[in-house]
């Protein structure tokens, strides 16, 4: 009985005195790793790997290391959140403008591109992509399989049942561009937060649609948007010949909207009154 | 130190194949659902696992030759050894966090998960009970830890192909990995003639 309890607490004793020498005994860890410490608990915590890093932490140490790394990988869901923000902002001594940085994912396709055959694969973009550059007659059409749908950590993306395509929410969504990512056909853009319009199709002229006719809705780069700004808010891309926001001038007076005879422009947020078709994930 | 046993070559192929941890012992099964999801990380468990799993069994042999047989007290493995492979891994990984910051980072959450995994645990149980010598746990601790990771990477690669794969709604994500487990453990089970 003695012997048993003697044995257990030896043995205890002498693994803590074991943990407590090499705690003691080896060198002490480095002063950025302290530092990114401080700054992770700053971060969400969700380890979603949006910013590019393998989870927050990995995250706080390349900002504990260089706090450029915030601007050129920005994480989104400190951006939405202000008290998250504030701490960053003090632990790493940065200002940063969270207007000009939040960001906002739409996906760049009016829909209502005809299609060329019935696809019955397997239900993912991704694989329908795959067979001749996807089911629809425009190859950089959205083909509304929902791909998308299932990486969003904000379930802000769903499927608009009438146009079969992809529909983003701008309330939900933080612009964290996992989405952008996982699209198969690179036609999900993120766009400034506070954009009044939106330029939804992915073809400018430079590309080329090989043995494939151009989708009914897309822009058939008329430039009447071009003329029907009043305050030069538009600037025409003549390499892309698409319209191109500048934000400082817009007015959202949205006489562009009526003005494109394709309806490819419309507004970040479309009237709501659409939303009881939409098909939620 | 010299009693006849089973050879160390038996000892490596019946851990690494014929009596595996996860399929025939049912042994860590939680690491074998949790971190089976990407190759990568499957690799990074495995070599954590392997890499304790050989100084538990190194440790836990001395204290079972010369505490636990000396005073007679066998039956308490089980508590010492939960002890002793917990300190260890707290050890282990403050070395490696101090040291070498690289390598923590790539092991990241698993060196903490494994202080109390039963794969380890088992192993060290497996080598008392069948009265190993040194050389002997240590060759059935390697063999136990490479059948863990080649177990993890079968199942991680399957699991790779799984997510593009057309599965019925109900059957999505945990249930249809349970069933491939099964399977897997049903083929395994092939291999018990062997030894």
């Amino acid at each position: 009985m003695w012997i048993i309890i003697a044995i257990l607490t030896a043995v205890g004793l002498i693994c803590g005195v074991l943990i407590w020498i090499t705690n003691k005994t080896l060198p002490k860890e480095p002063a950025s790793l302290a530092k990114a410490q401080e700054v992770s608990e700053h971060l969400p915590g969700m380890n979603c790997g949006a910013c590019g890093y393998p989870g927050c932490f990995a995250y706080a140490q390349a900002l504990s290391k260089d706090k450029k790394v915030f601007f050129s990988n920005v994480c989104a869901t400190v951006l939405q959140d202000n008290t998250m923000l504030g701490g960053i902002e003090k632990s790493l001594d940065l200002v940063v403008d969270k207007n000009a940085m939040n960001k906002k994912a739409v996906v760049c396709c009016s829909g209502d591109c005809e299609k060329i055959g019935t696809y019955v694969g397997v239900g993912t973009c991704k694989s329908a992509s795959k067979i001749l550059k996807g089911f629809k007659k425009c190859p950089f059409g959205c083909l509304g399989l929902g791909d998308c749908t299932h990486v969003c950590p904000q379930n802000a993306i769903s499927i608009d049942v009438d146009r079969k395509i992809a529909v983003i929410d701008p309330d939900k969504c933080t612009g964290c561009g996992l989405c952008v990512k996982e699209c198969p056909r690179n036609i999900i853009k993120l766009i400034p937060a506070d954009s009044k319009v939106v330029f939804r199709c992915s073809y400018d002229s430079v590309r080329d649609i090989p043995g494939r006719e151009k989708c009914e809705s897309g822009c058939i780069h008329c430039r009447k948007c071009f003329k029907a700004c009043e305050n030069d808010a538009i600037i025409w891309n003549k390499e892309k010949q698409i319209p191109e926001f500048d934000l400082s001038k817009c007015i959202d007076c949205g006489a562009c909207i009526e003005a494109c005879p394709k309806n490819v422009l419309t507004k970040l947020r479309v009237d709501n009154s659409k939303k009881e078709k939409v098909l939620s994930k | 130190m010299s009693e006849a046993g089973p050879s160390l070559i038996t000892i490596f192929i019946g851990m690494v194949l014929v009596n595996n941890l996860i399929l025939a012992k049912f042994l860590g099964l939680c690491p074998f659902f949790g971190v089976s999801k990407k190759i990568t990380n499957a690799l990074s468990m495995g070599a954590a696992v392997t890499l304790v799993m050989l100084i538990a069994s190194i440790a836990t042999t001395l204290i079972y030759r010369f505490i636990l047989v000396p005073f007679k007290v066998e039956f308490m493995n089980i508590i010492i050894y939960i002890l002793v492979i917990a300190s260890l891994v707290q050890i282990v990984e403050l070395f490696i966090k101090r040291t070498n910051i690289t390598l923590y980072n790539s092991l990241g959450i698993y060196l903490p998960l494994i202080t109390t995994n039963c794969a380890v645990l088992g192993v060290t149980l497996i080598n008392a009970q069948e009265n190993y010598t040194m050389l002997q746990s240590i060759v059935s601790a390697l063999g136990g830890g490479i059948g863990f990771t080649l177990m993890l990477i079968i199942m991680s690669a399957i699991r790779e192909r799984l997510e593009f794969a057309d599965t019925p709604k109900s059957m999505r994500g945990l249930p249809i990995a349970f069933i491939i487990a099964a399977i897997l453990s049903l083929a395994y089970m092939g291999f018990s003639g062997l030894i």
